[in-house]
This record gives structure tokens, C-alpha cells and sequence, in this order.
């Protein structure tokens, strides 16, 4: 064994997750390149970005200038090294993060990455702070209340805000506040300091109240799981007030498990929201994504995809680090 | 305040503390917004809140679905793009704002409409004067006049057509152009060789005769070259400003690409284009290149038009065209007065049209007004003429067209509204016959049938099997509404006892298809490039056949061929008129597809802002648009109006919590 001692065991956890990114990005790369061609061929993609009317030629030209006309895998004229290929190239571009230009307007990608990031941001960082402030009040009074007709109550409207897609809450949340009310604006972005607030306000909120029935019944869960455990009789036995106990000592434990959570989903928040940004009108990288995949741009979805998969798997790594961190048995196993 | 302190406000021995915090920074969030929201004015402020001489400075706010690609007038060739480039470049010609049937070219950049003088070898030549005194907009490309733009000349003319012929620049209409002035292809394929375009090379062709006037030679006779030079794709263009954006870094600032800092000579030059957000216009000052039409317009608009005739352009200071991907926000934002116009998608049909086509009460009551435009295009479904069953019958053919009943699929699928269409051209082109009767579009079951036995398939049964001939329709169902369309045609067809099978397709392998032939019916449209007959007729013309062309169907007659060729190149005449009449009763004899429509579009404009023009082919038009600001300001006033009480009865419901949750926890945990 190459690490003996309880840092080398994690250390070592640490780096068989990291060698395992490999061959899970490399699946990735390959199922998105290959769903590309069944999905839209090159030529269809440069038909429906030149245009339906586009001469061949001007087809042909778009293809080459793109690399699209080279073999798919293996590049088998004579004279040409093999790995001169679509997918080779591909690789190699992705893995060393040379994200090129779009297909659609020839942007270099990393501009385009970087100027949609701060939008995403905006609306998913406060979005997930908002839910979880709300979700873990509303699950700890319930936790409280445990077993009353509230806390029925409260799981059955949980119940009830899971049931609507967020597109339902999009829809009622700009009829009521942008229509109705005319508090603010339905549709819209404007980075300009504090007048931001205005634009984010209702996505923030659609996202944070759609996200609460789950989240509330999720973390309601942690804390009850928390509330039963020994520690928690042996404090009531020596006379701790229920307050006390569910702040002091549930509230702390059930902590762990929901930082793990929280810093599981973080990374993916650069993502932003897909149908948020796109019906708000936020230029955030989810809207960049819907874009991409409705005017075909390869060249944007593929990035996306595979920035996306990086992002997901560091969670999921950063997931792991945390439940080894916080759980010895987890690093042995 | 200490962090004890902090801790003793905000962490009592309180057990609905996790319920308060959240309910103060929700109401921090409510008062930030209500402190720096201003309403639900979605809008940033325009540039400017007065003109100079004290009137209000005029904005237009517009949605456009997507950004565009590219606003480089020499790439730009969909809807989108032109929209925007339209007004930031003027082209040499352009369609009168008001003639529409016929359409009319009028001169823009151009002095007069171009000359047209015989050139050798049977060719034509077209001369082409630009008025003096045109500048381009100001920008800091222009170095030498200290970022003044400079006056355009016929050599900024020249430059556009070289551009075409730079392999780089991919223009789109090259391979159309060159077949006319082989100059182009022999640069392209020049540039092609040594990698890089010479800009001083001059191309055979396209001749500068002076400052102002320029020739173009064509090999042979081509009337329609006039409707290009209508279009972007011919639009002057500095070359200053495609060699200074150049995407690169400059003294450490990356100055963006041409195509996303257009440089033009339209009236609006770009102040912003925040892509994914908004493009924002404002008014060039030196424009001249046209002014308010002085004739034209229907004569009920007299009173409209009259004070304006002859006034310079554009009549408004701005515009904002705001990029809205979702038709749900696109229609808020005009029910609350935040979009000047919009089209009617199907989501709100029924609350904006009424059953007779007319505007609903509550959208007439705003002064909403309702407009029904035809687009020049044709949609049809192509018979491939090259397969053994349908190629080679014609009462097999007739009979699938008589059965088809289109007016029941308008209904159905465009809430009524669309033309049926009984010949390939649509309205407004020259030839289009408005009483004009197709004997195989009257839905007629009854001869039908006949024309089905007289192809040898009584009641749709193949002799030669006893079973149902089988045809296949190749469609790209990508969406409900398609799939309900494809399963109308299919029923139509089966009325005839035949057996209709649907193979679906991806776009791409609809395409291929299409472009090899291996296909029985397939549904296909067309939008005019230009409203000249030949634009239409081109799609039957035998050497025109695919991959190359667009004749699908693979449609061969020599006699149709050799009226086309004869008609192509005739200016429109009594004569043209005659050959274009024979042309069409050869596709309606042959059937070669089925017509179905000539789609027609709703759209909505506010009372402050009536629509000028209703020409679909003309791009910029907002130069014409004219606002009235008080009655918006006023409109907007009056349709977002914010009530207190709705604020006032969620507080007191989340105070009622709060109370609710304080008196359940002290009874008990007391």
C-alpha cells in the first residue's frame, strides 16, 4: 500500500475519485459527440445556420473552415496522420480547455462563458441561499411541531409545491407580481448596481418557493432522523428545553449531512437555470445553452455539456470529500 | 455593534428564529426592490429624455425571438438578422414601404434605378449612380476624418461585392451572383488558392466608373439582378471597418468583430448590443439617403401620411430591440404596454381574435390595432416526377390534388387565416391571378375517385396486388401540431381507398432525401428572395433539379423549360405576363405537387404607435414608424397599475404566522 497513515488513507480516497474523472469524462465527450451526429448531421447544422437556401458551396465552405468535413474517427486518406479526425480534434480541444468559437456567431467561447457566468450567478447563488433559508426554518418548525396537525399541514403543502412543475410557478409568479401587482417587471436584465435587484427579485423568489416543498421535506427528514438519536434522549434527561435541544444539538448534527448537500450542488450553480434565464430573459449560461441546442451550435454545446459534467462531478467529488471527512467508516471502505 | 450584541438581537432563546430571519430578509429584498424597482417597466432608460429643440426623444421598443448571428450585410441572410441590419445599412434600392401588389423598387443609396445598357455578347450592363454628400455613421474607424464618417463612393459599392467573393466572409448569394459575374468566382477561387483575398485587385464585373457611379457586367441578361441590389447583401460597407474590428487586441482592449459592430449608413447606427439582451438603435444625424414617400399610401390614410410627406428620416430617436425567446413574456409584455407591436402567437389567439377575424372588444377598447399580412412564400407538397408510380401518372397525381381538401386544413391548423393557394406564385408577385381557378385544389371527392380510376387504381386498389396502392409522405414531425398536420394529410389521401404510410425523418435525413430523390411526397415552401415570378418558377425548371437546385419534384418538361428561359430575362411586359399565364397552366395540366397555402400572419401594433408600412419584404422600415410618447406614458400609467392592499394582506398573513407559530410553541414548550 502506498499511503499508510490516516491523511494517506485520504489522501488516497482523494486521488482514486480524482482518477476516476477520467474515464467518466471521456464517456461523456464520447456520448455527446456521437448524439450530435444522430441527432444533426455537420450539414444540417451549417443548412440550418447559413440557412435553408444556402448554396452547396457556401455549405461545403462553412464545413471545412469548421473541420466538420474530416473523418468522424479515424482518418484513413493516404497521407493524413489517423488522429486527424472530428473526434480527435475534439478531444483534444475540450481536454485542454481551448473551447474555440461558436458555429453560430464565431465568438471565441471563454468570452461568451465569462459574460454569462455573473447573470447565472445572480440568480442561482441568491436563489439557493433564499430556498435554503426558508426550507430549513420552514423543516425545523416543523421538526418543532412534530406530529401535530401543523406538522401535517406543513408536509401536506410540501407535498402540494412539489406537484407544479416550475414552469407553473413562472407562469402564476408573472401573472401575479408583473400583471396584476405590476411590482415588477415580468421579463428583463439590466447589470446596473442596485437597480439589478429589480430584475432578480421574481426569479430568485419563483426558484427559491418552487425548490421549498422538497427541500423542506428533505432536511424536515435530517432533523427527525437527528431528533431520535440517543444523544438527544440523554440531553432530554438531563433536562435541556426542547428549543435547545433542536438548535443546540439537532440543528448542529443535521448540519453535516446538509452542508454536504449544499457544497455538492455549488459548483453547479455557474450552470444557471435553464427555463428561469430563458423566460426571464437573463443572459446567463442556461439561456446560452438553450440557445445553443435551438440553433444548433455544436461548437456552444459541447463545451456546455462537458463544462457541465466537469462541474457535476467535482460536486460529486466535493460530496464524497465531505462525507469522508465528517464519516471515518466512508475513507476505509 | 459587537458580534454579542448581534448575536443577542438576532439569536434569542427564540424558537421561531429560523421562521423570522427569512421573513426580514424577504422584506429586506421586498423594500430593496420597491426602493430601486421604479414599476415593472422591464425596459433600461433610453439614451436621452429630450431632443435638442425640447420635444420628446422618441423610443421604439421591439422583440426580435433570438440575436442574430451576424449584422455583417454581406453574411446576414435570415429574417433576423436583415430586421436589424435593415437599418443600419441602407442597400442601393429598396421596396417602396407602401406598393406591395405589385412590389415596387425605388432608389435608396442610388440616385435613380439603374441604368440598363446591352453589354457584350448578348450580356447587360447596369449603371449605377449614388447620391453625392452620403455619409456612413460616425465611428472611430475613421482615423482620417477623426472618427466623422466619411461620404460614401461608388468604390465603398465595389467593396461590398468583393467581400462577397472573399472565402472568408462565406456570403451565402455568391454562387448566384458568380453564375452572372464569373469576375466573383474567378477572385474566390484565386483567394482560395493563395489563402488570403486582395482587396486592391479589382474584379472583372464590378466596375467603378467614377466617385458616384458604378457598373456591374453581367454575361448574360439577369432583370432580377435589380431586386440584390435591394437586399443587404449589396449595401456599402467601409472598409475601415471591417479592417479595425477585427476581433483582436489593440493596445490592451479587444475590439469586437465587424459582424458585431456593424459600421453602415442606415439610419440608425448601433449604440449596444448586448447579446442575449438587447440591440439598441440611435438615430444617425447625417442620414439623407431617403425621406418620407410622398405618394403611395391608401388613400384612406390621407390624413395620416400627408403632414409627414416628404419629411426627412428616420421620424424617432431610438429603438430597443429587446430579445424575448419565450412567446408567453413577448405577449406580457405587450399587454402591459411595454412592446410597441407583436405577433399574435396561438397561445393568445382566441383572447385577440375574434371568430371573424376581427379584434376582440378588450383589445379594441385599448386602441390596440389588428393587421393580416400574406407572406410572399408558398408552401406545397412535392411529387417526386422521377418515382415509377407517381412520376409516370398523371390522373394518379390530379387525383391526390383534387382530394385534398385545403380549405378544412386552414381551418383546422391556421385558425383560418392562411390563403389557399391554386398557383405557385403567392400575392404581390408580377403574374399573381387573384380569381385565378385550379381545377385539381377544388376539393372534389366525387372526381377524385374518377380521376384515381382513370389512373388505373379504381378505388385505390393496385390492380396488379388487389391491395390499396401504397404511397409514403416523408414529414418531420418535431412537434404535436406537425404530427396532427401529417396525420390530416394522410387521411386526405387515404379518402381514395389508397394506403398512406408516414416515415418520419430528422430534418437532415429529410434533406438528403430531398436533395437524392429517394421520396414519394414530401411537404417543402418557399419564401420569395424577390417578387419576380422567376423566383417561383425557378423550383420546376429541369436543370435547377437538386443537389444544386430546388427543383424537388424533379419536374422535366422541355416546353416549360423553354418558356422559363424565355421569361427569365423579359422585363415585366403584357408579353411576360402571357408566357408566365402558359407557365402556370403547364403545372397545373402536370401537377407536379399540391398546392396548400400561402401563409398569412397576424400581428398587433399599440395606439401610440400605428403601423406605416405592411411590406414584408422591406427590412428597416422603423424608419417610417412615427410615436406618440404622451399617450404611451399615459397607457402604461393606466395598464400597470400597483395596489398597496396586496402588499399590506401578505404581511398581515405572515404576521398571523409569526403569532400563530409564537402562541402553538410557548403553549407547548412552556
Amino acid at each position: 500500500m502506498l499511503f499508510s497513515g490516516p491523511g494517506d488513507i485520504m489522501l488516497n480516497y482523494l486521488l482514486r475519485r480524482i482518477l476516476y474523472l477520467f474515464p467518466i469524462v471521456f464517456g461523456v465527450m464520447l456520448i455527446t459527440f456521437s448524439l450530435f451526429y444522430v441527432v444533426q448531421s455537420p450539414r444540417a447544422m451549417a443548412l440550418q445556420i447559413l440557412g435553408p437556401k444556402a448554396p452547396k458551396e457556401a455549405v461545403a465552405n462553412w464545413l471545412h473552415n469548421r473541420g466538420y468535413d474530416k473523418p468522424l474517427f479515424f482518418n484513413t486518406a493516404p497521407g493524413k496522420p489517423p488522429l486527424d479526425s472530428q473526434f480527435f480534434h475534439y478531444i483534444k480541444s475540450l481536454a485542454i480547455f481551448d473551447f474555440g468559437v461558436s458555429d453560430a456567431t464565431g465568438e471565441p467561447l471563454t468570452e461568451v462563458f465569462k459574460r454569462g457566468a455573473i447573470p447565472s450567478l445572480l440568480i442561482t447563488l441568491p436563489s439557493m441561499l433564499l430556498g435554503l433559508f426558508l426550507s430549513v426554518s420552514f423543516s425545523l418548525f416543523l421538526v418543532l411541531v412534530r406530529k401535530s396537525l401543523i406538522d401535517l399541514t406543513g408536509v401536506f403543502i410540501c407535498v402540494v409545491l412539489m406537484s407544479f412543475p416550475i414552469m407553473d410557478y413562472v407562469i402564476l409568479g408573472q401573472w401575479l407580481i408583473a400583471i396584476k401587482t405590476s411590482y415588477l417587471p415580468a421579463f428583463g436584465f439590466n447589470l446596473e448596481g442596485i437597480t439589478t435587484a429589480k430584475y432578480l427579485a421574481l426569479p430568485v423568489c419563483i426558484a427559491a418557493v418552487a425548490g421549498l416543498g422538497a427541500e423542506t421535506r428533505l432536511y424536515r427528514s435530517i432533523f427527525l432522523e437527528e431528533i431520535n438519536q440517543d444523544y438527544v434522549r440523554t440531553a432530554k434527561a438531563k433536562g435541556a428545553s426542547p428549543n435547545r435541544i433542536l438548535f443546540s444539538h439537532v440543528f448542529k448534527n443535521g448540519l453535516i449531512s446538509l452542508i454536504t448537500l449544499v457544497v455538492a450542488s455549488l459548483p453547479f450553480l455557474i450552470m444557471g437555470s435553464l427555463v428561469l434565464e430563458s423566460f426571464f430573459g437573463i443572459p446567463g449560461l442556461g439561456n446560452l445553452t438553450i440557445t445553443a441546442i435551438r440553433t444548433s451550435d455544436f461548437a456552444v454545446v459541447r463545451a456546455v455539456v462537458y463544462l457541465g459534467s466537469l462541474l457535476y462531478i467535482l460536486g460529486l467529488l466535493l460530496t464524497d470529500i465531505c462525507y469522508a471527512a465528517v464519516d471515518p467508516r466512508i475513507r476505509f471502505q | 455593534m459587537s458580534i454579542k450584541s448581534l448575536r443577542s438581537t438576532f439569536l434569542p432563546e427564540n424558537p421561531i428564529l429560523p421562521a423570522i430571519v427569512p421573513v426580514r430578509f424577504s422584506l429586506v429584498l421586498v423594500a430593496l426592490c420597491l426602493f430601486t424597482g421604479c414599476g415593472n417597466n422591464p425596459h433600461p432608460s433610453p439614451l436621452r429624455e429630450k431632443r435638442e429643440d425640447g420635444s420628446p426623444w422618441k423610443t421604439a421598443y421591439r422583440a426580435l425571438p433570438d440575436t442574430p448571428r451576424s449584422l455583417d450585410p454581406q453574411v446576414s441572410y435570415d429574417t433576423l438578422g436583415h430586421a436589424v441590419i435593415g437599418m443600419v445599412y441602407e442597400s442601393l434600392l429598396q421596396y417602396h414601404p407602401f406598393k406591395t401588389d405589385p412590389y415596387e423598387l425605388t432608389p435608396c443609396l442610388a440616385a435613380s434605378l439603374p441604368r440598363r445598357l446591352p453589354g457584350p455578347g448578348g450580356g447587360a450592363i447596369y449603371e449605377i449612380k449614388l447620391k453625392a454628400g452620403l455619409r456612413f455613421h460616425d465611428d472611430p474607424c475613421f482615423a482620417a476624418t477623426g472618427g466623422k464618417g466619411r461620404e460614401i463612393t461608388s468604390e465603398d459599392a465595389a467593396y461590398a461585392f468583393k467581400r462577397m467573393a472573399d472565402p472568408k466572409v462565406e456570403c451565402p448569394i455568391l454562387a448566384v451572383l458568380q453564375e452572372y459575374i464569373p469576375g466573383l468566382q474567378k477572385a474566390y477561387e484565386q483567394a482560395k488558392a493563395k489563402g488570403n483575398f486582395d482587396y486592391q485587385q479589382p474584379i472583372p464585373g464590378v466596375d467603378v466608373v467614377d466617385r458616384l457611379t458604378l457598373r456591374l457586367q453581367l454575361v448574360k441578361p439577369y432583370p432580377q439582378i435589380v431586386y440584390w441590389l435591394a437586399m443587404p447583401f449589396t449595401a456599402p460597407v467601409p472598409r475601415e471597418a471591417v479592417e479595425y474590428y477585427d476581433g483582436r487586441r489593440h493596445g490592451g482592449e479587444t475590439r469586437p468583430q465587424f459582424k458585431f459592430h456593424p459600421v453602415g449608413s442606415g439610419p440608425f447606427r448601433l449604440a449596444e448590443w448586448n447579446r442575449n439582451r438587447l440591440i439598441r438603435l440611435v438615430r444617425h444625424e447625417d442620414y439623407r439617403a431617403t425621406v418620407f414617400p410622398s405618394e403611395g399610401w391608401p388613400i384612406a390614410e390621407n390624413r395620416r401620411f400627408q403632414p409627414v410627406a416628404g419629411k426627412p428620416l428616420p421620424l424617432i430617436d431610438e429603438v430597443h430591440f429587446t430579445i424575448i425567446r419565450e412567446g408567453i413574456p413577448r405577449w406580457l409584455l405587450f399587454r402591459q404596454g411595454y412592446l410597441d407591436s407583436t405577433g399574435v402567437n396561438k397561445d393568445v389567439f382566441n383572447s385577440v381574435v375574434s371568430i371573424g377575424q376581427e379584434l376582440t372588444a378588450k383589445y379594441r377598447k385599448r386602441g390596440v390595432q389588428l393587421h393580416k399580412d400574406t407572406e410572399p412564400s408558398t408552401f406545397y407538397m412535392v411529387f417526386n416526377m422521377e418515382d415509377p408510380v407517381l412520376g409516370r401518372n398523371r390522373p394518379l397525381r390530379q387525383a391526390l390534388s383534387t382530394a385534398y381538401n385545403e380549405d378544412l386544413s386552414i381551418e383546422i391548423f391556421s385558425n383560418g387565416m392562411d390563403i389557399k393557394a391554386e398557383q405557385i406564385l403567392p400575392p404581390g408577385v408580377f403574374g399573381y391571378q387573384r380569381n385565378f381557378v385550379n381545377p385539381c385544389r377544388q376539393f372534389n371527392l366525387a372526381r377524385a375517385k374518377e380521376l384515381i380510376a382513370a389512373a388505373g387504381y379504381p378505388n385505390g386498389i393496385d390492380p396488379k396486388t388487389g391491395n390499396p396502392l401504397e404511397l409514403t409522405i416523408d414529414v418531420t414531425s418535431d412537434s404535436p401540431e406537425s404530427r396532427q398536420l401529417t396525420e390530416f394529410q394522410k387521411n386526405q389521401f387515404e379518402q381514395l381507398g389508397l394506403r398512406i404510410k408516414l416515415e418520419e425523418n430528422l430534418w437532415s435525413r429529410q434533406q438528403d432525401k430531398m436533395d437524392s430523390g429517394h421520396f414519394q411526397i414530401i411537404a417543402y415552401g418557399w419564401r420569395a428572395d424577390y417578387p419576380d415570378p422567376e423566383n417561383f418558377f425557378f423550383l420546376f425548371y429541369s436543370p435547377n433539379r437538386p443537389p444544386q437546385g430546388n427543383n424537388h419534384s424533379r419536374y422535366a418538361s422541355p416546353e416549360f423549360d423553354r418558356l422559363f428561359e424565355k421569361m427569365r430575362t423579359m422585363e415585366n411586359s403584357p408579353e411576360r405576363l402571357k408566357i408566365i399565364h402558359q407557365l402556370n397552366a403547364l403545372l397545373v395540366e402536370d401537377c407536379p405537387c399540391v398546392l396548400l397555402s400561402h401563409p398569412v400572419y397576424f400581428s398587433l401594433n399599440q395606439p401610440w404607435c400605428p403601423r406605416v408600412s405592411s411590406n414584408p419584404l422591406l427590412s428597416g422600415g422603423l424608419k417610417y414608424a412615427e410615436i406618440d410618447s404622451a399617450l404611451r406614458q399615459e397607457r402604461q400609467a393606466e395598464w400597470n397599475h400597483s395596489p398597496h392592499w396586496p402588499l399590506g394582506f401578505l404581511l398581515l398573513l405572515i404576521g398571523g404566522a409569526i403569532g400563530y407559530a409564537v402562541f402553538w410553541t410557548r403553549r407547548h414548550h412552556a
